[in-house]
């Protein structure tokens, strides 16, 4: 790894980057850190300003703990793309209102076009549940079986949840603009949320349906969704297969799109396990074993919890502001006490760091500087030492006084 | 604006002059401090406290109608009453879900959540507007089942009744949970308003089946009914339109609920009057499933507001009622200072509202001074209180 210094504004790509690609660790190597495209994006300088703020001082080195460096959108041409097709959306006060048909489908073929590879296979596999899910419904229909009409539903009901991950792919990448002045790279982590949250749904909904199933012990209506369980399956296997990348209970979110995807093959996984469970319940009660879909069912039920917990703990974490994952609170400490324990500083407080987007740290803190001294030197001393650290943005405000300004 | 005594400080006057205090306790020795408004405490455990309390009757109230109609279903042996009971018991569940985020976000601010627990009440605000949509998802799906099954007998009394008891108790906890806001009088009259407006507009529209299997015509989805869209919009939509927390602003929690228990009871004399029809016109099934679609919609459209609201805090977005822009004139347009950038003001939740910028000033300005001078506008045009402005001097 090699050191940048970096000024805020210039787009650098670190050579590790490629464009678009998906980069393994090495055969055999640590498959644990999925990477992808760094996107992590850069504070849009208010229009007002003038471009010449620097801060020449602030070097980024290469430490175990360093978070690659953030750079631009790289993907300037798809960015301009979007900007022409939808240069309104830019400012309105939120990218889920007006969104046209015209621009779902120029959005699509932008994706075809341009996307990152999972993209890509994130919108196939959304178009091959569809295409399977209504096939399915006109079967059931026309034949007049129930369970399919309902199985059909179901995946509707998650294709649903991995459009909306798709739109929060698509939509992350617009600049920050006046309202949104962070960017929209947060809408991945509410996506990845929102999938979470939907799997423990339906993990609550299946315990239910084992404990109906077991009070209610009927076990003769499932023999003709055999089929299409196995075909569900296949079709979910696909979507692993997809996204084997992210098949990891404990990974490790590099960027914002880690849990996004991680979230979708949480999804397919889980429809994976719930119709292997069925196949499985069939079988056992062929076999004749009492209870076999209640047990199943329940298997199931709490497999899929297993598996979806971690990830709702980091996504929630991430919305509700917790201090950041990515690092540790003793290094936090121990900068801390650097910056207290240096002459011209004689008390810091309120440090609060929160993590945007895993990667992208961003945090405030106050300073009060002795009578006399200059504030300039500590300012760049504690902006330089947080950047090291990882984190991204961080505004210090310094007191000279003792009696305070701030009342935070 | 009100003085009130924190712990150990004083407050700054805003309006006039700015002269600083003498907070020694906002400069702890310790590592992270509290996310601690003082001038809103007081209120705002007031507010927690009494939408506490509310909740809390709401949920008993709810566990023992529950209970009512479970021992009154298995007695009568109607699947009807015994899916009506579940329906009360996802009530429950979004009752507790504010409940615990009202709770949690009194807590204290530790090192790991440095900006306090206020957030919870978005993410459980979040929560139940995600089991609204799925609850509204598997109405529909069930209505289409049951159009597809087409089996059982229709029993448009026993459908009356049922409704007419879920209204009852929704119409005790509408009441309880929105009584003391302001617009009480408006809404006891709300209820029955829409009695009239359903009856006009749905009569010919109401049929419901109702079948043994699924029993259950309630489309209890919660529905919030044209009648509040048309009437009362404007009371519904500001979810909390708080620049000042002395504005009446209901807890989002508490509102969320609120809605949930209006939409029901919406839905309920919808029911009751689908359950008549049916009685008397035992014919017009598929009506039931248009009814549930049209009601699911209408679901969705109104929890789309508040969704819209909890999607800008968690983003991180502007709040609506600050202009950004303005702000940022209006600081540039300050002697002392060159430019400003980096601004960022976002929400923790509805109504507390942070900004952390970067202002440039001239290399011979006093610091100082215009911490002060920016502070104190900030304080005084836009009533942000939790601000951290960076001081940088222009290189020359």
């Amino acid at each position: 790894m090699d050191s940048a210094i970096l000024t805020q504004k210039q787009d650098l790509e670190s050579p590790r980057m490629l464009n678009g690609e998906f980069i393994f660790t090495g055969g055999g190597g640590d498959r644990r850190y999925a990477f992808s495209r760094q996107t992590s994006f850069r504070q849009s300088i208010e229009p007002h300003t003038p471009n010449d703020y620097s801060k020449p001082f602030l070097s980024r080195s290469a430490s175990s703990i360093d978070i690659p460096p953030a750079t631009v959108y790289s993907q300037d041409a798809a960015e301009n793309l979007w900007r022409e097709e939808a240069g309104f959306l830019a400012q309105e006060k939120g990218p889920v209102n007006k969104f046209s048909i015209l621009l779902v489908v120029s959005s699509v073929f932008r994706i075809l076009k341009s996307g990152n590879r999972l993209t890509k296979r994130l919108l196939m596999l959304i178009f091959l549940n569809v295409a399977y899910s209504t096939v399915e419904l006109l079967i059931g229909l026309l034949s007049g079986h129930i369970g399919l009409v309902s199985d059909a539903f179901h995946l509707t009901f998650g294709c649903g949840i991995l459009t909306f991950s798709l739109f929060a792919i698509v939509t992350s990448q617009k600049k920050p603009d006046r309202s949104y002045t962070y960017g929209y790279k947060r809408l991945e982590v509410l996506a990845a949320f929102t999938n979470a949250l939907f799997l423990l749904f339906m993990c609550f909904s299946l315990a239910v349906e084992a404990l109906h199933a077991f009070i209610q012990d009927e076990s003769e209506h499932k023999h003709y969704l055999i089929v299409s369980a196995v075909t569900n399956l296949l079709v979910n296997i696909v979507g692993v297969w997809f996204f084997r990348n992210y098949t990891r209970i404990n990974l490790v979110y590099r960027n914002a799109e880690d849990m996004n995807y991680h979230s979708v093959c949480l999804h397919v996984l889980a429809d994976s396990i719930r119709s292997a469970g069925l196949i499985l319940a069939s079988w056992l009660l062929s076999l004749g074993v009492r209870n076999a879909e209640a047990l199943c069912l329940g298997l199931v039920s709490v497999t899929v919890f297993m598996l979806v917990l971690p990830l709702f703990k980091a996504t929630g974490g991430t919305l509700l502001q917790m201090a950041p994952s990515g690092i540790p609170s003793s290094a936090l400490n121990k900068c801390y006490r650097q910056v207290i324990s240096r002459d011209d500083v004689s008390e810091v407080s309120l440090p609060r760091f929160w993590e945007l987007v895993p990667g992208y740290v961003v945090g405030s803190l106050t300073l009060q500087v002795k009578e006399g001294m200059d504030d300039r030197p500590v300012l760049q001393y504690v902006q330089g030492m947080y950047q090291d650290l990882g984190v991204q943005e961080l505004t210090v405000q310094t007191d000279y006084t003792v009696n305070s300004h701030s009342l935070h | 604006m009100e003085v009130h005594s924190n712990e150990g400080g004083h407050m700054i006057e805003v309006c006039g002059d700015v002269t600083p205090s003498v907070s020694v306790s906002k400069f702890c020795g310790e590592v992270k401090c509290g996310f601690s408004d003082s001038k809103d405490n007081s209120k705002d455990e007031q507010e927690r406290v009494s939408s506490m309390r509310k909740l809390c009757i709401a949920v008993v109230l709810c566990v023992i109608f529950m209970g009512v109609e479970v021992v009154g279903g298995i007695k009568a042996n109607s699947l009807a009453i015994l899916t009506d009971a579940a329906h009360l018991l996802s009530d429950v569940a979004a009752f507790a879900i504010s409940l615990f985020s009202l709770w949690a976000s009194g807590w204290e601010a530790n090192s790991r959540q440095s900006y306090g627990f206020f957030r919870i009440e978005i993410l459980g605000a979040l929560v139940s507007i995600q089991m609204i949509w799925l609850l509204a998802g598997i109405l529909v799906y069930e209505a289409i089942m049951r159009l597809l099954h087409e089996t059982g007998e229709v029993e448009g009394f026993l459908m009356f009744l049922v409704a007419a008891f879920g209204l009852v108790v929704n119409i005790i906890m509408a009441v309880l949970l929105g009584h003391d806001h302001g617009h009480s009088h408006g809404h006891g009259g709300h209820d029955h308003g829409h009695g009239h407006e359903h009856g006009h507009q749905h009569d010919h529209e109401h049929g419901h089946e109702h079948n043994h299997e699924h029993g259950h015509s309630h489309n209890h989805g919660h529905g919030h009914g044209e009648g509040d869209d048309v009437d009362h919009h404007e009371h519904e939509q500001p979810l909390i339109k708080t620049t000042t927390a002395k504005k009446k602003a209901r807890n989002i929690n508490v509102q969320g609920a609120y809605l949930h228990v209006l939409g029901d009871s919406i839905q309920s004399i919808g029911v009751m009057i689908g359950g008549g029809l049916i009685w008397w016109k035992p014919e017009w099934k598929i009506i039931d499933l248009i009814c549930t679609l049209v009601f699911s919609v209408i679901v969705l459209g109104t929890t789309i507001n508040m969704l819209r609201n909890i999607l800008e805090v968690l983003m991180e977005s502007t709040p609506r009622e600050i202009d950004a822009g303005k702000l940022e004139t209006g600081l540039c347009e300050m002697d002392e200072v060159v430019a400003v950038h980096e601004l960022h003001i976002w929400a923790i939740t509805v109504g507390k509202v942070l900004l952390a910028c970067h202002v440039k000033i001239k290399s011979e300005a006093n610091a100082d001074m215009v911490l002060d001078k920016v502070i104190g506008y900030i304080r005084r045009e836009y009533n942000i209180s939790h601000v951290t402005i960076q001081i940088e001097r222009e290189e020359k």
